[in-house]
């Protein structure tokens, strides 16, 4: 049977509209040639909205000592030497000149007296380096590139769900989605795709992630045919929310310690002097997330599973000044007034530093005509990401990436698939729509829960071998799914599809986690306390007819001139 | 507390021509707030009742609606602030897609029509601001695009005029207002934007859940403006001398 | 878990309040300004003026001259625009949906029209503010009348709030703060000018934030002190000396 469909032709399809997409979308316009971008929520709803320290950029205007080689250095490092030499460069050199662009758009960063951008102290940052807006970054930069978006014309489809990367001849060349508030198929014909989807911090219970991020891109990407990387390295913010429980996991961000806020267990000892005497609260993402997890895990929490972090030294007028969103925040949500009280925090999730792997310059991914940029995309943040980098990450390899497409695709010709790809799609998205069918919400429920008790901040054979059965179940039941109803705004439908996406996503990390047999960075392993120089390697995973294929590939090495700008790993 | 009796609209365009409020009970979770409530209902009960919802932390404006008749982010009211007899409405200023879902793609093409930040030319990068020039703009680049003064707006939600609304002249002031903005948006708003169709009673001002004072410092201030160049004779005059000097001096 | 279909209508979610919203709501203002009146017209006929040097009209007071003016000036400000736009035309009458008249395809031009007047409110406060002088003289008379002497009278304290408060309300008016700073969208352009508009506008800016307030204490004084002269012409002893001594 035919089915109805909709046909869109156009030269680059940009898959999701965060910061990365819609970034991507304006540099493959600059290029002059025709994009389209889809997003699965609203424009300017995406979860850069959520990022709210800063952009990690060297421009030394605090600390004029800064320059983009102790970035590079401190990328390098943080990302435990398993980062892409090649990327991290690229991104230590362009932020500033991003963020200078994106002032010449409209954003309005913070100011120092003498009227250039305020840098504050982010975690692990050698110097004062992000460029910030208050604490609703993301927001101006989503907004901003939105206004951006909407007056140089780009075309773009919102509550569109795509869920099949089409590809023929290996070559990526185009997509099919569903547009949620019609209920209509989209085909969408181009030379070219990028993916910038986000990340997969949903398939955790305890998230800081917003609805979107339920890893559909790697899903995509994958079952294209492109080949993932690092995906056990999961990032563990160390401050989310903890009570009331409707907002536990809730960002609370890194400015506040770097505003000067203090983390105390409950019996009042400042424990970050013990875990880490010199950077104390401001030490990397992964250490501060392990010493809140051991103060909890060890009984010094409080009543409601945190540790407390304490701000008040500050003054009221600074933090309202300073962190307006998380007075707001913490007023509104919890009844606690930070300027007074304590807050109750606990290790959230945070950020999924993994994803396609992709080429540093290009974004190209090793399937022909695939793009992917911002958190979909792995090798900048190695290990472990430092605060800031991601917004940084989105706005230099969006661009990047858009240039990349751009030029990829004026050597492109049109390729036209058989209809019967898409109609055998539609009628596949079909077939979940029955009566009988598991609910969706359910499944979800069994697999984040899984993911967060055993694949969590402190990972152990045994816990992973748990969750991988558990994933392997629900493989089975997913065969079941349903969801009554039509195609017209149904959630139930799409989180079927959700679904899919999150088994590839945590089948990933929990099989990759296990392979990793070391402690590096985000991923600790408790059965393997110590980093291994044997695994200075990344863990490439592609689709093989037999499932996943797991391969583990050396690190590029870096040459001999940058080795110098990072200090030299240490066993 | 104890359970709550949640009433959601509930209107599927495809099988039926009037929506309907249908009760739920949702057993109470301390600390709730009604995204949680209307989650649950979605999750354990109904699967295909259609919201919007994204960040759950009141910074992306999806899950806006109309909570016991007032315009409010779902994810942002507490439950223990409103009671147990809860009514959710989807925004009743847009077309309605499905249950709480709503088509505001009107906004987009105004967002479109108002003339971009364009800053003045030939100016040296990197940019310098005086910190204290930034407040003024920022206070409205606080807009998270919730469109609840939209909504609440009677302009917009009872009447058919060209009025852009109040989200809309927030945004031309955040423009406006930059410190190194060259383009006064006033005149295209009084023309094209029908700021004259806003009577001031400061409704936008009391749902925002950003807490913008959208009347008090965006509306009123562009109808200043948009006085001085269209309404004020003396300001008139005074401003074309001025414009012609700086003509002169470029 | 019950499921039931109720009303398509959406009522009875809030409980009706005993008191209506005109009332409870911020917009009180209206109404005080409405029984205000009353009180006025009603001590007016009560306390009849006597004949002063000829003139008998029980409405003449050198007020009514201005009053075209000062009138104006208040029905053009944008905070008792706000409360006749609700109250008198229901444009709307409330925020809530479900207390909000809604009459669909009621006519509404907002101030498009004839309202476009409103635009014209810089110049009713250039009178006000040339108006504001007299309260000073007035308050200077009310404290010197006796030669040499400094005399507090009650009527005098409060003449003294009062101009306070018109003066407040007159420099906490939206055109003002407009003409200080608010046409300006960068103080120090380039970044190391000096400029005192921007602590102006600041200032000026926040008693702007309770204008409406400032709006109805201002009137209500207004009313109360030309009560109260007319009460102390119309012979009654309400006007103790509160402090009297020599320069």
């Amino acid at each position: 049977m035919e089915e109805t469909f909709k046909t869109i032709k156009t030269d680059v399809l940009v898959i999701g509209a965060g910061g990365a997409g819609m970034r991507a979308s304006i540099a493959v316009k600059e290029a002059g040639l025709d994009v389209v971008m889809v997003t699965k929520s609203l424009l300017g709803k995406a979860h850069t909205v959520m990022a709210e320290g800063g952009i990690a950029a060297a421009l030394g205007n605090v600390d004029p000592q800064d320059n983009w080689k102790v970035h590079y250095g401190d990328i390098i490092e943080e990302g435990v030497y398993i980062s892409n030499w090649k990327m991290a460069e690229i991104c230590a050199k362009e932020a500033p000149e991003r963020v200078f662009e994106l002032e010449s758009y409209g954003a309005l960063f913070d100011r120092t007296p003498d009227g250039r951008i305020l840098q504050r102290a982010f975690g692990a940052h050698t110097y004062r380096r992000l460029c910030h807006v208050g604490d609703r970054t993301g927001l101006e930069i989503i907004k901003t590139l939105e206004d951006q978006i909407l007056h140089r014309d780009v075309k773009f489809y919102d509550e569109m769900y795509i869920t099949k990367i089409v590809v023929k001849n290996g070559k990526a060349c185009g997509a099919i989605g569903i547009k949620m508030n019609t209920g209509e198929f989209h085909y969408f014909q181009a030379k070219s795709v990028i993916v910038a989807t986000g990340g997969c911090g949903r398939v955790y219970k305890v998230t800081s992630n917003s609805w979107e991020s339920t890893g559909d891109g790697l899903g995509l990407a994958y079952e294209a045919g492109a080949v993932l990387k690092d995906m056990e390295m999961i990032q563990f913010h160390p401050t989310g929310m903890v009570y009331p429980p409707g907002v536990k996991g809730l960002l609370i961000t890194e400015a506040v310690r770097g505003e000067g806020g203090i983390l105390l267990n409950s019996k009042g000892e400042r424990y970050m002097l013990r875990y880490s005497p010199q950077k104390k609260e401001l030490d990397a993402r992964d250490v501060v997330a392990r010493a809140n997890y051991r103060e909890i895990q060890e009984g010094r929490g409080t009543e409601h599973g945190g540790v407390y972090l304490d701000i008040t030294s500050k003054g009221a007028d600074y933090i309202k000044h300073k962190l307006p969103s998380m007075y707001m925040q913490f007023m509104e949500f919890a009844g606690v007034d930070i300027t007074k009280e304590k807050m109750e925090v606990a290790p959230t999730v945070h950020y999924q530093m993994g994803g396609i792997r992709v080429e540093p310059e290009t974004g190209h991914s090793s399937l022909e005509g695939l793009f992917a940029a911002g958190e979909v995309a792995s090798g900048l943040h190695g290990a472990n990401r430092l605060g800031g980098n991601s917004l940084a990450d989105i706005l230099v390899f969006g661009r990047r990436a858009g240039i990349g497409a751009a030029e990829y695709s004026k050597n492109v010709k049109d390729i036209e698939v058989d209809t019967k790809v898409v109609n055998d799609e539609i009628k596949r998205i079909k077939g979940f729509l029955r009566k009988d069918g598991k609910n969706p919400y359910e499944l979800i429920d069994r697999l984040t829960t899984a993911m967060s008790d055993h694949v969590g901040i402190v990972r152990t054979k045994e816990e992973i071998e748990k969750a991988i059965k558990i994933i392997n179940e629900l493989k089975e039941d997913y065969k079941n799914v349903g969801s009554l109803g039509s195609f017209k705004y149904n959630h139930g439908l799409l989180g079927c599809l959700e679904l899919g996406n999150m088994l590839i996503a945590t089948e990933a990390i929990s099989r990759a986690a296990l392979m990793r047999e070391e402690s590096r960075g985000a991923h600790t392993r408790v059965d393997f306390p110590k980093k291994d120089k044997n695994w200075l390697k990344n863990i490439e995973i592609k689709k093989a007819n037999s499932g996943m294929q797991f391969d583990v590939v050396p690190v590029e090495e870096m040459p001999e001139e940058y080795k110098q700008y990072a200090k030299p790993e240490e066993y | 507390m104890t359970d709550i009796n949640l009433k959601i609209y509930r209107f599927n365009p495809e099988e039926e021509s009037v929506g309907k409020f249908v009760e739920y009970k949702v057993p109470y979770v301390d600390g709730m707030v009604v995204l949680d409530a209307v989650r649950y209902v979605q999750e354990k009960i109904d699967p295909t009742l259609a919201i919007r919802w994204n960040c759950k932390a009141a910074k992306c404006g999806s899950c806006s609606a109309e909570i016991n008749n007032r315009p409010s982010l779902m994810c942002k009211t507490r439950v223990d602030s409103i009671g147990n007899n809860i009514s959710v409405a989807p925004m009743g200023a847009y077309p309605n897609i499905k249950d709480l879902v709503t088509d505001i793609s009107a906004n987009w093409s105004i967002l479109k029509k108002i003339p971009p930040f364009t800053p003045k030319p030939g100016m040296e990068k990197p940019w310098r601001i005086h910190p204290a020039d930034v407040e003024r703009s920022k206070e409205f680049k606080k807009c998270i695009e919730c469109f609840l003064c939209q909504d609440v707006c009677h302009v917009i939600r009872e009447h058919n005029t060209k009025y852009f609304g109040p989200r809309h002249m927030v945004k031309a002031a955040s423009m406006d207002m930059h410190p190194l903005d060259v383009l006064d948006r006033s005149e295209f708003l009084d023309d094209e934007g029908g700021i004259g169709f806003c009577n001031i009673t400061k409704c936008c001002q009391d749902v925002c859940p950003e807490h913008i004072h959208i009347t008090d410092n965006a509306i009123i201030q562009e109808k200043e403006r948009a006085a001085d160049l269209k309404y004020d004779p003396i300001a008139m005059i005074i401003k074309r001398r001025k414009s012609r000097k700086e003509k002169v001096v470029k | 878990m019950v499921e039931n279909v109720t009303s398509t209508k959406n009522t009875g979610e809030t409980r009706k309040p005993l008191i209506p919203v005109e009332l409870t709501e911020a917009n009180w203002r209206f109404w005080s300004f409405v029984l205000l009146a009353l009180i006025a017209i009603y001590l007016m006929t009560e306390f009849q003026v006597p004949v002063v040097q000829g003139l008998t009209d029980p409405f003449y007071s050198p007020t009514i001259l201005v009053l075209p003016l000062v009138a104006g000036f208040r029905a053009t400000c944008y905070a008792y625009r706000k409360d006749y736009h609700r109250h008198l035309f229901n444009h709307p009458n409330a925020c809530n949906t479900d207390v909000r008249k809604e009459f669909k395809g009621r006519k509404y031009t907002g101030e498009t029209r004839l309202f476009r007047l409103e635009n014209y409110h810089r110049y009713f406060w250039y009178t006000a503010v040339a108006i504001l002088p007299f309260f000073y003289y007035d308050l200077y008379i009310a404290l010197t009348y006796q030669a040499g002497q400094f005399t507090l009278s009650l009527g005098a304290l409060l003449l003294i709030l009062n101009t306070l408060w018109v003066t407040i309300y007159t420099f906490s008016c939206h055109y003002f703060r407009h003409a200080t700073g608010g046409n300006i969208d960068c103080y120090s352009c380039p970044v190391n000018k000096k400029s005192v508009r921007r602590g102006f506008f600041n200032r000026i800016s926040a008693i702007n934030h309770h204008h409406e307030m400032f709006a109805w204490i201002s009137l209500a004084s207004f009313f109360l002190v030309d009560l109260f002269i007319r009460g102390v012409g119309a012979g009654l002893s309400i006007n103790p000396i509160l402090l009297n001594f020599k320069w």
